[in-house]
Order: C-alpha cells, then structure tokens, then sequence
C-alpha cells in the first residue's frame, strides 16, 4: 500500500453538496485539506445539456446526458432485497448530485425537526430550526438563492433572495384554482441564479438543469465551492480516488483513509488529524460498515448497531394536466429554469390527520420537448398525431414528494463476498414502506384528484402504481441524535463513539420532512465546520 | 449546438466568454459517437421486408398531413432497428415475433386492417398481437417525437436555446 508521509489537518470524503462547503470552509479557514472524489470532473464543456435527442446515440432516451456523471461500475454495484420499489441515486463525479439538479432549497420547518414532541412518531433532531436559522442564511448567500418571502410557517424564507423566477401561464392558471380551495402556490426557491451573482452568470432558460448547467448559473459544488477552495493553495484534490476504509490509532480514533485509485488501480493510503465523511446516504454508512478493526469489530463509531439503519427517503410521483386554456396555443417556450412555483405542505392546514406527515409539490420540472400525452392518450393515426399537437403547450406537471418516517429495520449492510469492480464489498440495500408512509400517499392521491376536478383539464394521474422512492432524496443511515445508543452522531454530525470523525451528508438526518433536503445538508455543514473549527482552535481536535 | 441555436445567441448578444465555452462543447461533442445517421444508416436487426413492415406500420400510427410529415420521413423504422438491436435480447423476440403475427394477419386483410385489430383493445390489451401494438406504438412515439420533422416542424418546439430573461406569463390569460 502507497501511503504519503504528509498528514492532513483534515480529510474530506466526497466532493458534492457537504464535500464542497466543508472544503471551501475548512480551506479558507487555513486548514490543510485533502479531498477525495471518488470520480474524476466533467467540464461543463463537456455537458450535453444543449444537444438535440436526434444528435445524441440513442436519442437521450438511454440516459447518455446524465450517464457522463455516473462513472465506473457505480451503477451496478449495489444489491436490493426484500425492497419495495425504490432506487438509490449514487453518483460518482466530482461536485456530486450538485452537478446535475434542479437546486430546489427549501428550509426544514421547525417543526420538522420535533417529529416526536410534536406527532409522538421518530425521534426530535438533537438541534432545533433556531440553531439552524444563521447557517441557512449564510448558505443561502454563498450559492446564491432565488425566491421570494411568502410569510409561511410551513417554508420559512431567508432575508437575501435574488429575484424569483417568473410564472408560466399554467402556473397562473394552477394559481387561480388552488386559491379556491385555500393551497397556497408560492414562488420556488432554488440555487438558480436570476442575476449574475459571485462571478457566475445568470440562468439562460434552458431547462436543462438535470443534465448539468453550461454556465454554472445552477449552483454546483464543482464550480462554485471547489475552485474557491483551491485558490487558498491549501485543498489536495484527489480525483478517482474511492475510499474503502477509515483506519484507526490504538485508542480507535481515525488516523488515515485507505483509498482505491480507479486508474492506477493501486490501494493508497492518506493521513489526517480529522474525517469528514460526506460521500451521501449509501456511500458514507457503506465506508463505515467496511472499516472493521479489532477496536471497532462492527465497523467504526458502531457499537450500537444503528450505522446503516433509518434508511429512508421520498415518496415521489409525477402528474400530468393538460389545460384546456392553454390547448391549441400558438406554441411557445416555456423551459425556462424547470420549476418556477412550489406548492409547499398543505395537508396540515386541514387539520389533524389519522396519519403523520406531508407532501409538497414540485411543479413544472420535466422538459418541455417531449410529449409525454402521445403516450397516454388512445388511438393513433391523423386525429391522434393532431391531437398530440394541441396539447403540447398545455402541459402542467407536478411531481408531489411524500414524507416517509424513518424505521430502523430499513437498511443498508455490506456484503463481504459480493465485491464491486474495485474489489471492495458492496452495499445490500432492504427496504420497505410502512402503514403511515402509504396512508400519507393515499391522501395525496385523493387531493391530486382533488385538484384535477379544480382545473379545466385533462389529466393523468398514477394513483394506482405501488408507491415508489426515494427521488434522489436518500438519508438517514448514520443519524444524529442526543441519545447515543440510539444514534450515531451529535448535533454536530461528530460520532459519539470517534470524536474526530464526522458525518455531514443526508445520512446525518434524523428524520425527513417532505423538503429536498440539500440546503439542509449544506447547512449542517456549515454548523459541524464551526464547530471543528472552534475545537481546533481550542485543542480538543 | 446548431446554426440556429449559435444566430440565437449572438443575437441575444450574449456575453463573450459564454459563446466561447459553447463553441468549445460543440467543438468537444464532433467526436460524439452518434450511431444514429439515418443518410448511410444499415439495418442491423430487421430485414428489409421487416424494416418495410416496420415503415408502413409507423406511419400509420403517426402519418403525414397537411401540417407536417409523419414517422416514414422522420425514417422511424430505423431509429427502432438501433434501438431493438442494441437493446435487451428478450425484447428482440417480441419484435420479431410481433411483425410476423402483424404480417400474418395482414396477409389475410391489410396492413391497416391488422394495426387497427392489433389496436383494438389498447388500454387491456390481452392477445400477442394487443401486446404488440403497445410496443410499437410506444416505438413510433420515441422515434418520430425525438427526430428533427417531429420536434421542429410538427410540434414546433421553440426551446433548446439562450434567453436573456424568461418573459412569463404576458399577457396574464
């Protein structure tokens, strides 16, 4: 094994939404930090974002926009048993899921955060909105976030939104329907740049945020977090570098990283005083589980057997209206930035259900090229080709995203005999939705139908699918919490059990909201950085 | 990134170093291996019978009118070639079997008469020949909706492209 002889004040695993604000911040605060990435960058020149289906291989219909950030075997080096109908979004690119999103970034409630006090169901978050609020707004300003305040306590806004983003006609339309029934629609909030802000330009309309923006008007970490962070002289970036395991000193706190490099195909090693784990949801707890030592003989910061375990997500649907209003129109381009409005929770507003939870709903996020109507409707020939036609510029859609509680049944474990391309065990996902998670996603089936009869439209909805998740919304599996049998991290996502050890990506959650939760893994970030900043600064790390 | 999308842009006067970085990814995807060149295109899967079939059927499920051309000139049959050839073997014998029962049945009546029997029960479709229709209509949606004379001339979609700022909803309908 290849090891450097240089020792890191700090070592960052995983370069996406966590990976580039602990970098960035740690680097900025005169840290010496290595990051490792176990993919390598995609320029944005190299993007396919723009390119027509006809000039792609397969028409884009494989997937060949998006497939340039899912390198290596990173695909197919994961195991379902016993699952319900869900999928896990691993990435393996340099800048993570931030390279290619629609940035939706909500803020959690307060209340999301007190589950148990509030509905008796999970557990609280070892923090509260109010520890949060400062950390928000400092993120918020860092990646640049437009929107406006609506005055909700369901969304609670920051103080320094670029403009938001202007309604489409449908958007005006849906607006006049959901007044009648007492829904709010509010302008979305989304690390979408609405005027040139931090020296990267504004959006250009494209619609083309999930296969990656050209320009970098959509906040990714790879162009936004990672060159500030290289410009202190004080990040060590290593690319292609897929950590297999955290090794530990006799009193089994973390000394180095071993890693994997892809291309030399040769183990290394990298020494550090502090790791950040940020590699997301699977990746992090399936690092963990596969770092066994005689002080740590469950895999490291486990002794409680919670690593692994809460594994939860979204329950994700898509729904199509056609507006009559907007049928036969002259056609006309609505891309735009994917979503403009964003229908937050509003189950709650019914009063008390006999379920716990929510849904929101993102609106107007699929492209706007492709007729998903031809599909759906019936018949074929010249009425149906004209058909088609008419509706094209009537399209509204929703894609409504349903809390799902966290269960320790539900879990990611590795699988020592079963090795990925690298030789390193990978990870066995079980998973299944609970009675609350599918009463939850019957009302929303009923209020979808609710508002479809509030619409002038025809509609197509998918209220008899099994549910599905978890939209690329995945956490929970190395959960903070205050009671340290029951969790693995404390409020400042630090291991109970190997204090200079962190975890700061979506497996930090304890529970989810109905909320994208990036902005929240962003703002944990910033919160857990302080902190090993002020302990650095006081000698405890 | 065509010629329209580059007029587009300098029209829009966008900034500098965008249009550089736009003609450096134009510059990086010539080496793109597109498979798809319908002008020197070879079958690879279907025989030419097949392919004819295969032609005829498309363009009867989405045909030439007044307003646009219809699947035969978007050359749908082989965009579906490609896509059955390079895709799962098991979908393969769905397709040659589907066109043999299709021409089967044509032989007895006409290619329309078989489409609208194959047709005829889309929403539950329970015989071989149902079952065939859903793939193939599915097939000719993909093939014609993603080619230029689909995206363009028939649905004219006005995106794909650089806008300075995004006029919303004016006037409010």
């Amino acid at each position: 094994m290849q090891s450097t002889t240089q020792e890191f004040d700090v070592c960052v695993v995983g370069s996406g939404a966590a990976g580039g604000v602990m970098a960035k911040e740690f680097c900025e605060g005169g840290a010496k930090v290595i990051l490792l990435e176990a993919g390598k960058q995609v320029d944005p020149s190299q993007f396919l974002s723009h390119m027509w289906p006809y000039e792609l291989p397969y028409r884009g219909l494989r997937d060949e926009k998006q497939a340039l950030f899912y390198q290596g075997d990173v695909r197919q080096s994961i195991r379902y048993e016993d699952s319900d109908q869900i999928g896990m979004d691993r990435i393996r690119v340099l800048g993570g899921r931030t390279v290619h999103w629609n940035a939706v970034t909500p803020r959690y409630a307060a209340r999301d955060f007190r589950e148990w006090s509030l509905a008796g169901v999970e557990e609280d978050w070892p923090l509260t909105y109010e520890d949060l609020t400062p950390y928000y707004e400092r993120i918020e300003q860092m990646i640049g976030v437009c929107g406006h305040d609506d005055g909700l306590e369901i969304v609670p806004a920051g103080k320094h939104y670029l403009p938001p983003l202007p309604w489409r006609c449908s958007e005006v339309i849906l607006k006049r329907a959901l007044d009648t029934m007492g829904i709010p629609v509010i302008s979305v909030r989304k690390a979408v740049l609405t005027k040139p802000y931090d020296g990267r330009p504004a959006c250009h309309f494209c619609g083309h945020c999930m296969s990656g923006c050209d320009v970098s008007a959509v906040f990714s970490s790879a162009t936004a977090m990672i060159p500030q962070a290289k410009a202190t002289g004080n990040l060590t970036l290593r690319q292609n570098a897929l950590a297999r395991e955290i090794l530990v000193d006799n009193e089994g706190r973390a000394r180095a990283v071993s890693y994997f490099d892809t291309v030399s195909k040769q183990e290394k090693e990298v020494k550090a005083r502090i790791v950040v784990l940020c590699a997301a949801t699977i990746e992090s707890a399936r690092l963990m589980l596969n770092s066994r030592s005689p002080r740590h003989p469950n895999g490291i910061a486990n002794s409680n057997d919670v690593v692994g375990r809460y594994l939860h997500g979204h329950l994700g649907k898509g729904s199509y209206f056609y507006l009559k209003e907007l049928e036969g129109a002259k056609p006309f381009n609505q891309d735009g930035a994917t979503d403009h409005v964003y229908i937050p929770r509003y189950n709650h507003l019914a009063g008390k259900k006999d379920y716990v939870g929510g849904w929101q709903i993102q609106v107007n996020f699929v492209s706007y090229m492709f007729p998903y109507q031809a599909s759906k409707l019936p018949g074929y020939g010249p009425a149906f080709k004209a058909q088609v036609r008419r509706m094209q510029p009537a399209l509204l859609f929703f894609g409504s995203f349903g809390k799902v509680l966290a269960l320790p049944e539900n879990r990611v474990t590795v699988d020592p005999h079963h090795l990925d391309a690298d030789r390193i065990p990978i990870p066995v996902v079980r998973f299944r939705f609970g009675e609350n998670d599918r009463a939850m996603w019957h009302d929303s089936d009923r209020s979808l139908l609710e508002i479809s009869s509030r619409l002038k439209c025809q509609a197509f909805l998918d209220t008899d699918s099994p549910p599905g998740g978890f939209a690329s919304h995945e956490v929970g599996t190395v959960r903070m919490g205050k009671n340290p049998k029951t969790s693995v991290l404390n409020s400042y996502c630090q291991a109970h059990e190997v204090k200079n050890l962190f975890v700061t990506d979506g497996s930090c959650f304890t529970t989810s909201a109905e909320k994208n939760p990036t902005l929240t893994i962003m703002a944990l970030s910033l919160r857990a950085a302080d902190y090993i900043k002020e302990q650095r600064r006081k000698g405890e790390l | 990134m065509d010629r329209r999308t580059a007029l587009r842009i300098i029209a829009l006067g966008a900034a500098t170093p965008q249009l550089q970085l736009l003609k450096a990814a134009a510059h990086n995807h010539a080496n793109l291996n597109i498979a798809w060149t319908p002008g020197e295109y070879k079958l690879q899967f279907f025989s030419e019978a097949e392919n004819q079939m295969l032609d005829e059927l498309t363009e009867l499920i989405i045909p030439a009118d007044s307003h646009s051309p219809g699947a035969h000139a978007a050359k749908v049959s082989l965009f579906a070639d490609l896509m059955v050839a390079t895709g799962e073997e098991s979908e393969k014998s769905k397709w040659r079997n589907g066109l043999r029962m299709m021409g089967e049945e044509a032989d007895r009546t006409s290619l329309a008469q078989a489409l609208a029997k194959a047709a005829e029960h889309e929403e539950h479709p329970t015989t071989e020949l149902e079952k065939f229709f859903t793939l193939l209509k599915q097939m000719a949606i993909n093939g014609y909706y993603t080619s230029e004379i689909g995206i363009h001339q028939d649905l004219e979609y006005q995106g794909n492209t650089y806008l300075s700022e995004f006029p919303g909803c004016t006037p409010t309908p």
